[in-house]
This record gives structure tokens, C-alpha cells and sequence, in this order.
């Protein structure tokens, strides 16, 4: 295993009492991406805004722990927080500019360290530009207003802005998940360029994602770090049950699947009829889990189970085609 | 599915009749004081002072008041604005915790928001007797700008609470201090709303007549200093307006023109002035 860069240590973490993280303490590589996965929910996002104390905006939260960068302890209050969150760049869930233009949206970070040459600047926003493939797009419109851009420009922006102040690590927040499949690939295809000169988390409740991305996986679930270990190891050979439920996918707060039927290839409303089909055999009480690839059915099946005074438990969306509607039978 | 229809029409009436009004309102305001107003405004009412028998109906005009108003409430508007930024920016729970002090100061904001102007007048008036002093510009403008605090800061605090919080993370992940981020990303973004806070308090600032009545006084000349008396144009009017000649009385429309268009100029110069700063802002 390569060197470690951030060592967290024994955090916990409480909204208002709640805890959000139970005693996490992981080691997360230099120059590798790793991916802190989960359902909604589990920390994931909490974990991630300690890393930049970004938490500390957060109403009525208290954490306790260490979490060391470079030796230095970020939970330390004596240690300068605005100095580490100049090592760490953060892209958030949704694309979110400045409101300046798109050059002063790269400038913004190098300004207030304290360049302030004109040239400086003007190479800084043309090489951080390119680095993200941004650069052809928008080099005749730098002082048009930011938010003109598209969605998956501005996270690319985004991206390019952080990267403007020189950070060791990257920190991202499900960057993909406003964005459409095009500029999702356009970011992760960055995100692994960057892994050679970055140390990446990235936190996704994308398994798939990670897969694709991560070097590295931690897992969390109801605040709890239920396993962790280079991304291989834990994909193909999960120690623990639940991180093996949450990668096939039928992870659902303990629910018992009594029965399974596969639809696929059927169109709406033949796979409706099938799954009532297979619910009119089973008994009350029990679940059916339907797998289906028509995007109508996605939210025509579990309407009209709904209507049909059945619980729908989850839809969750397997791979690119695949989504899994579970339903408990009932009246 | 017949009754959810109707509801919805009805209903939708009822807002079209409240929008109605107040629409109304304001153009029938409007309309009878130009009605009123315009056929008597004249050019000497713009470039003399009141000499003399100008209230007795003879000639001269209210250039005193004119420039009284601007001076007064423009002195209190900018007086208002550098204190209230202030206390609007440290109401964001960055620098107050969000807590206790900030809804202590909200709700002193709020009382004072409602205190009625002629409150302050008598405020201002016992202190100005307490130092032996006359009623001066300076005082009318501390009394003004006093009146707008309130306004101005609730105005622009409720538009600063809106900017959302991943702006100002983000600003902070790039290892930005709190002044900075308030300063670079929160001002910007708020804007406009800033810009039409000192608005609505420079309009309730120009036409109030309670606060300065007895603080700022009343004068036939232009003030030449902040410690003269000075006129001013809802005074202005109200003279007029209390005078037995006719006359007299519709010269107060023609005042009362002038303040609207004041106010409308200063609204429309800010707004175009703005423009070039407000293209950049995250809808």
C-alpha cells in the first residue's frame, strides 16, 4: 500500500446529539482516488466536509477525533483552517460558480493568496482552463458571466477553480450527480487524469461510479465504517455482508426478497401485469422484487402497485439499464 | 374534480382583485397629483427659494426645500447604509452564531422598524434642548438616517440570509477568510437586494416630515453648512398645503410632483448604474 496522506483518527461526529460518524479511523492514500461509498444518509458527506472542517458551518454540530494532514491535526484549534483548505480542493454535488465572470472564477482563489499581476493571473486561468478541457470552449467568452455556461462547463469550471490554488487533495461530493452522462464521463475522466499528481475522495452513492474511479474504498453505513481496503479486494471479495449487499445492489435495511422476477425486454404495461402476477401467488406480508429495463415502467410499475394499495419499499437503479422495484404485498 | 375548478377560479379572482387595488392604488395616487400638480409647476417653483410672501401666494419658488430634501435625506441614506452593511453582514450566523445576540438585535431592529417618526422627532428634539442646540442639517440627517437603520438593515439582511450556503463554501474551500468570501462572493451575489434596501430607505428617508420637524427646522434659505436649518420638501407640502389661499394649496401637488420625481430619478440612475454588477449573479 502507497503512502498515506490523510489519517483520520478515531472521529466522531454529532448533529445535535445525533451521531453521524461512530469512531472512524482510516488511512486514505497518496495519489489515489478513494471512494467513500453508502446509502443516503450514512456520513458520507460529513466525513468528507471534516476533512475541510467545512462542517464547522454546519448548525449544532460537534466532532471529536483527529484528522492528520501532513502531520498537521485539522481538528487541532490552533491549527490555521484557512491555510488547509488551501490544500484541498472541493467540487460540490451541484455545479455552484461565483457570481463573477469566468475568468474571475479561476482568478478569485490565486487573487486572495495574493497574486495580483495581471500576466500571472491571465496564465493561471488559461492552464487550469486546459487541464480541465475547457479552455477551447470558453477562451473568447472569459468576462462573460459564469452561470451562462452549461451545467457539466460550470462543474468542469468548478473543477478548474480549485485546481487554481494549488491543492494536494481534491475533495469531491458526488460531482456527477446533476450532471448528464456526457459531462459525468467528461469529470471522471478528469478525475483519473488528475490521480497522478492529485489525492482524490470522492464520495458517490454510485457503486458503479466507484468501481470505475476508485484505487481505494471506504464504506459507510449509519455512520459506521463497516469495511475498507483497495478497491479490488472490495469489490470482488467483500469481507463483510453488508458491503456485499450494498455491491449487488439488494441492500434494503434488512428486507427479506421472498420472491424475484426479471422483466427485462418487456415494455410497459406487460411487465405491470407480470409482477401482478407474480404478487397474486405470494402471500401477504411477503416482497417481490421486479427487475425492469423500460424507463416508463420505472415509474409506472410502482404507481400502480401503489394504486393497487401495495407498499412500494425501493426503486433503485442496478446499472445503466437496469432498475429494481421491491413491493410488499398487501390488502 | 367540478369543485376543484371552481376553487381554483375563484381564488384566482380573488388575487387578480388584490392585485387590482394595489395597482390602483398607486396610479390613482399618482394620477391625482399630477392632475393636480402639473398645470401649476413652473420653472420658478424649480430655481427660487421661497422669498418672503412665497406662502402668502406671492412668486419665488422651493428650490430651499429641494435641496434641503436631497441634502437631508441623502446625508442620512449614506450615514444609514455604513452603519447598517455592518450590522447586516455580522447578522449572518458566520460572525453572530446565528443565535441570541441576532435575534436580540432583529427584534430591536423590528420595534424601531415601527416606531412611529414623530417618536424620533420628539427623541431627537429633547436632545438637541438638552445640548442647547437649534435645529440643524446634521441633526436632521442623524435623525434620518436613525429612521432608515432599521429599514435598510432588515432589507438588506433578509437578502444577505439568501445567498446560499455552497457559494459561501465554496469560497472557504479555496482558503478564503470570512471577510473575504463576505466581501468578494456574499456582497456580490446580494447585490441587487442591497441596492434596493437603500432604496426603500431613502424613499421613506426623503418623504418623511415627523422625524425632522423639529431637528432640521424650516428656512426660506439653502443651508450653507450641516450646523443651518434647513427646509424640506414633505414640509414643504405640508405648509402649502395648510395655507387658506387656493393657490397656495395646489402649488402643494406641484411639490409633491417634484418629490416623486426625485425619487424616481435616484430609483432609475441606481438601477442602470447597477446593471453592469448584477450580470454575474447565480440565479
Amino acid at each position: 500500500m502507497s503512502e498515506t496522506h490523510i489519517k483520520i483518527d478515531n472521529v466522531n461526529a454529532y448533529y445535535s446529539g445525533h451521531p453521524a460518524l461512530k469512531n472512524i479511523s482510516v488511512q486514505i492514500p497518496k495519489k489515489q482516488i478513494t471512494a467513500i461509498i453508502g446509502p443516503s444518509g450514512c456520513g458520507k458527506s460529513t466525513l468528507l466536509k471534516c476533512m475541510n472542517r467545512l462542517i464547522d458551518l454546519t448548525d449544532g454540530v460537534t466532532y471529536s477525533g483527529k484528522i492528520l494532514i501532513d502531520n498537521e491535526d485539522i481538528f487541532d484549534r490552533k491549527t490555521d483552517i484557512v491555510n488547509i483548505r488551501k490544500k484541498m480542493g472541493l467540487l460540490a454535488q451541484k455545479p455552484t460558480p461565483l457570481p463573477m465572470s469566468i475568468y474571475e472564477n479561476i482568478a478569485y482563489g490565486p487573487k486572495i493568496h495574493g497574486l495580483r499581476k495581471k500576466p500571472d493571473l491571465d496564465a493561471i486561468v488559461e492552464k487550469y482552463l486546459k487541464l480541465v478541457g475547457l479552455w477551447e470552449e470558453v477562451k473568447n467568452r472569459l468576462n462573460s458571466p459564469a452561470s451562462q455556461l452549461s451545467l457539466g462547463q460550470q462543474q468542469r469550471l468548478c473543477l478548474a477553480r480549485g485546481l487554481a490554488v494549488e491543492p494536494e487533495i481534491i475533495l469531491c461530493d458526488e460531482p456527477t450527480s446533476a450532471l448528464d452522462p456526457v459531462s459525468s464521463q467528461h469529470i471522471e475522466g478528469q478525475l483519473l487524469k488528475l490521480k497522478n499528481d492529485y489525492t482524490i475522495v470522492i464520495v458517490t452513492h454510485n457503486i458503479h461510479q466507484a468501481m470505475r474511479l476508485a484505487d481505494y474504498v471506504i464504506h459507510l453505513y449509519l455512520g459506521e465504517m463497516v469495511e475498507h481496503g483497495p478497491a479490488d479486494e472490495v469489490f470482488e471479495n467483500p469481507k463483510d455482508e453488508r458491503t456485499r449487499a450494498y455491491i449487488n445492489g439488494t441492500f434494503l435495511e434488512d428486507v427479506k426478497i421472498d420472491k424475484v422476477i426479471d422483466t427485462k425486454g418487456n415494455q410497459c404495461p406487460y411487465n405491470f401485469v407480470y409482477a401482478k402476477q407474480a404478487l397474486h401467488d405470494l402471500e401477504k406480508g411477503k416482497t417481490l422484487k421486479i427487475i425492469v429495463d423500460d424507463p416508463t415502467a420505472v415509474t409506472e410499475v410502482p404507481r400502480g402497485m401503489e394504486a393497487d394499495g401495495h407498499e412500494v419499499l425501493s426503486v433503485k437503479q442496478k446499472n445503466d439499464t437496469d432498475w429494481e422495484i421491491v413491493i410488499k404485498k398487501k390488502g | 374534480m367540478e369543485l376543484r375548478r371552481v376553487e381554483e377560479s375563484i381564488f384566482k379572482v380573488l388575487m387578480i382583485f388584490s392585485l387590482v387595488i394595489v395597482v390602483g392604488s398607486l396610479l390613482a395616487v399618482i394620477g391625482i397629483i399630477l392632475w393636480k400638480g402639473l398645470p401649476v409647476l413652473n420653472i420658478d417653483m424649480l430655481t427660487k427659494t421661497a422669498q418672503g410672501g412665497y406662502y402668502l401666494g406671492k412668486g419665488g419658488g422651493i428650490l430651499n426645500a429641494i435641496i434641503g430634501s436631497v441634502y437631508l435625506a441623502a446625508g442620512g441614506t449614506v450615514l444609514a447604509f455604513l452603519l447598517s452593511i455592518g450590522i447586516a453582514f455580522y447578522l449572518q450566523k458566520e460572525y453572530s452564531g446565528g443565535t441570541r445576540l441576532s435575534n436580540m438585535t432583529r427584534l430591536s431592529l423590528d420595534i424601531l422598524w415601527g416606531t412611529p417618526s414623530i417618536v424620533y422627532g420628539a427623541f431627537g428634539f429633547t436632545v438637541l434642548m438638552y445640548f442647547h442646540m437649534r435645529a440643524s442639517l446634521i441633526a436632521g440627517i442623524i435623525l434620518l438616517a436613525l429612521l432608515e437603520l432599521p429599514i435598510m438593515t432588515r432589507a438588506m439582511e433578509e437578502v444577505i440570509k439568501t445567498v446560499p450556503q455552497e457559494l459561501k463554501e465554496v469560497s472557504y474551500s479555496l482558503g478564503a477568510t470570512r471577510l473575504e468570501t463576505t466581501l468578494r462572493v456574499v456582497s456580490k451575489q446580494a447585490l441587487p437586494g442591497i441596492m434596493t434596501g437603500v432604496l426603500i430607505a431613502f424613499g421613506r428617508g426623503i418623504g418623511d416630515a415627523a422625524s425632522i420637524m423639529f431637528t432640521a427646522g424650516y428656512t426660506d434659505r439653502i443651508p450653507t453648512s450641516l450646523f443651518d436649518a434647513t427646509a424640506s420638501l414633505p414640509l414643504a407640502i405640508f405648509f402649502q398645503l395648510g395655507s387658506p389661499l387656493p393657490q397656495v394649496q395646489q402649488k402643494a401637488y406641484a411639490s409633491a410632483v417634484i418629490l416623486l420625481l426625485i425619487i424616481l430619478a435616484i430609483s432609475i440612475t441606481t438601477r442602470l448604474l447597477s446593471k453592469k454588477y448584477t450580470k454575474y449573479i447565480i440565479k
